[in-house]
């Protein structure tokens, strides 16, 4: 810690170029440290990181599938950034992401009267607004009654994973369907895919055009001057006469909006319907293509695509080696730990000594 | 069933489901006390239950478990801690990385050392305690009867926690750290040293919390067996007031809802609507009976010497 400290100076001059270097070694030591793993489980390293390479990006196949994979992590990935540049901590994705689905299922599988093309497009909206309400209950509870948001989105998932699983085992189940599940729906509401015989939708498109809205709003518009200016200071911000609570309540519901959009595009996308307990963490792995990105909403689609790589990669390492797939979450793990720490990696960066330290106390926490 | 029996079997099975509750509350409550965001507790709590098996595993002894899950829970919880204090990370962000690593860690253990995916194998756990003393008692006799130790350890933490943090000078610095970093490094007080005491004794809390699970009420470890119970403390922890005492209360009362979700098995009302009951609650509570300032005000700030 005194560490960097003393070098403080030398930072100053780094700061230019450490926007890009330091998540950049930060990705680096990371797979170091999921060699290491692979080493100590007794594989090889070489083997799985090719493997993972070969699978995800020398095919289109490949390639399409890590698009495919890193859809939905893009639109939790802008859901927790977006709150996080106003300093707003939004750990309700998760549940804001399934009702989002739920909305979207229900839509897309009773309502036939909508013509052509506007039957996805509601269902689409509807889903993010369900989530984006979501977000607002939220926002509202922590400015009218100092709740916090992180107990108050921590408790709404839970209830709101609760309620859609009652709604696809009791009134929304599909008839005659072994497990709970919603009815399948109309084939007016599914996603057009990029690809034929693919998970790869217009959803990419659509969360590449959100995410570059996103940016233009932060950097050009007087309301992202807002947010950033609430987010960097609070207390100054109150004082130059910005409207904190608007620009609560505005972030919270594009972030939950967000959400419910990655469950809308698991629903009319990929499954074509609401299953149970289908999102395995998807909201909570927005957190980690945030940080990777920097809170930079056009770096979540790039940070998201390394996740998808990831994902896709551990299909073939599956398939062409011994080696175990649980590993490379174990990599996406290291990815979040040291690029959520830049000063960590700066202090690695200038010195090596450090380096072998963090490294042994890493081996040691692993066991 | 009979209405007398069915009684008992709602209180036995809520003591049984708020004990790993507890363990993970306190956990909660001595991090937040000292200024430590929460968010860790869910992967520390996957550490304590897949090494808890393991330690079993490998010595044949359910106490090297919690020996095991008690020194990997606080192995964890150093994660936390050293991005968070150290390096000055979001509390948020260090929180995830902890669970992130621990979810990830736990199935490629299962993995390598039982060679297949989701489950261990059954390893030596704890059994359910008999004391020949109360077994006369009617009601208390069956209840006490179908705990493990870890009840009990749960109930004596508890207390030592309370003791330890509102009676003693040690919890008294503590809980300052946590109110108010500053002031406490002005007169003297290593903040960063109580920073990580309390939160590696939470993460140890944590781990023996997981290890109620694995090794107190099964005998193996399931990938995904915590089920967010680490959330879901932190929920608890602001409900009963960051008070250890609270947290036995605040467990109970989540435990009870529990039960009753396996008595009525979905017959009279959905379970999913059952289990719902206790998030409402506790959301009507957080939002509309606390005062704002009850958490300690120096939650998540750093100070700098």
């Amino acid at each position: 810690m005194i560490h960097w400290k003393e070098s403080s100076y030398k930072q100053l001059l780094r700061e230019g170029s450490n926007k890009i270097k330091v998540p950049f070694i930060a990705f680096l030591l990371a797979l170091v440290c999921g060699a290491v793993t692979i080493i100590i489980s007794g594989y090889s390293p070489v083997e799985a990181y090719r493997a993972i390479i070969v699978g995800s990006l020398t095919t289109t196949r490949g390639f399409v599938l890590s698009l495919a994979q890193a859809t939905p992590i893009m639109f939790t990935g802008l859901a927790f950034g977006i709150a996080y540049r106003v300093r707003l901590i939004n750990l309700g994705s998760e549940g804001q992401l399934y009702i989002g689905a739920m909305v979207s299922a229900l839509i897309g599988a009773h309502v036939s009267f909508l013509p052509g093309f506007s039957h996805v497009l509601v269902a689409m909206i509807a889903g993010a607004v369900a989530g984006g309400l979501v977000g607002l209950l939220i926002s509202w509870l922590k400015i009218a009654f100092g709740a916090h948001e992180v107990i108050t989105s921590l408790m709404l998932n839970e209830l709101i994973i609760l309620f859609t699983s009652y709604l696809s085992i009791g009134p929304a189940k599909a008839e005659n369907s072994p497990i709970s599940q919603t009815d399948m729906i109309l084939d007016s509401a599914r996603l057009v895919k990029m690809v034929p015989r693919s998970q790869l939708t217009v959803a990419l498109l659509v969360v590449i055009a959100i995410a570059v809205i996103l940016q233009l709003l932060l950097s050009k518009t007087a309301l992202g001057y807002e947010m950033k200016a609430v987010g960097n200071n609070l207390l100054a911000a109150k004082v130059g006469g910005i409207h904190v609570k608007k620009v609560y309540h505005f972030t919270f519901f594009v972030s939950g909006a967000m959400a419910g959009l990655a469950g809308s595009s698991f629903v009319l996308g990929v499954f074509g319907r609401f299953i149970d307990h289908f999102s395995n963490g998807i909201g909570f792995a927005g957190i980690s293509v945030a940080a990777l990105a920097g809170y930079s909403p056009v770096g979540v689609l790039f940070s998201a695509f390394v996740i998808g790589i990831l994902k896709a990669g551990a299909l073939t390492l599956q398939r062409t080696t011994p080696v175990p797939i649980e590993f490379v979450s174990v990599v996406q793990a290291f990815i979040v730990v040291f690029v959520a720490a830049p000063k960590m990696v700066n202090s690695i960066i200038s010195s090596p000594r450090e380096l072998g330290k963090i490294i042994k106390r890493k081996v040691v926490s692993r066991g | 069933m009979d209405d007398f029996n069915r009684i008992i079997f709602i209180m036995s099975s809520t003591i049984r489901m708020s004990v790993p509750l507890i363990l993970v509350t306190l956990s909660a409550t001595l991090q937040v006390r000292s200024g430590i965001m929460d968010l860790g507790c869910e992967g520390m709590m996957i550490a304590g239950a897949v090494f808890g098996v393991l330690g079993s595993y490998l010595s044949g002894s359910a106490w090297v478990g919690v020996l095991f899950a008690v020194v990997f829970g606080a192995l964890f919880s150093l994660v936390h801690v050293f991005l968070h204090v150290t390096y000055k990370v979001n509390p948020t962000i260090s929180g995830m990385s902890v669970n992130l690593l621990a979810s990830a860690i736990a199935p490629l253990l299962v993995m390598l050392v039982w060679g297949r995916q989701t489950l261990s194998d059954k390893v030596p756990a704890f059994n359910k305690i008999d004391i020949a003393a109360v077994e006369k008692i009617p009601m208390i006799g069956k209840i006490l009867n179908e705990q493990t130790i870890f009840f009990y350890l749960s109930l004596i933490l508890a207390f030592l926690m309370w003791l330890v943090l509102f009676r003693t000078t040690i919890g008294l610095r503590l809980r300052m750290v946590g109110e108010n970093p500053k002031a406490a490094n002005t007169i003297g007080i290593n903040v960063v040293k109580y920073k990580y005491i309390g939160t590696l004794l939470g993460g140890a809390l944590a781990g023996l919390g997981g290890a109620a699970l694995s090794i107190g009420q099964l005998d193996m470890f399931i990938e995904g067996m915590t089920a967010g119970r680490g959330y879901i403390a932190i929920v608890i922890n602001a409900f009963g007031r960051f008070h250890p005492l609270g947290a036995v209360v605040g467990s109970l009362f989540f435990g009870f809802f529990d039960s009753l979700q396996m008595v009525f098995q979905g017959v009279l009302i959905p379970s999913q609507i059952l289990m719902m009951m206790p998030y409402f609650f506790t959301l009507l509570v957080v939002s509309f009976g606390l005062s704002r300032s009850s958490s300690p005000a120096g939650l998540s700030k750093h100070h700098d010497m």
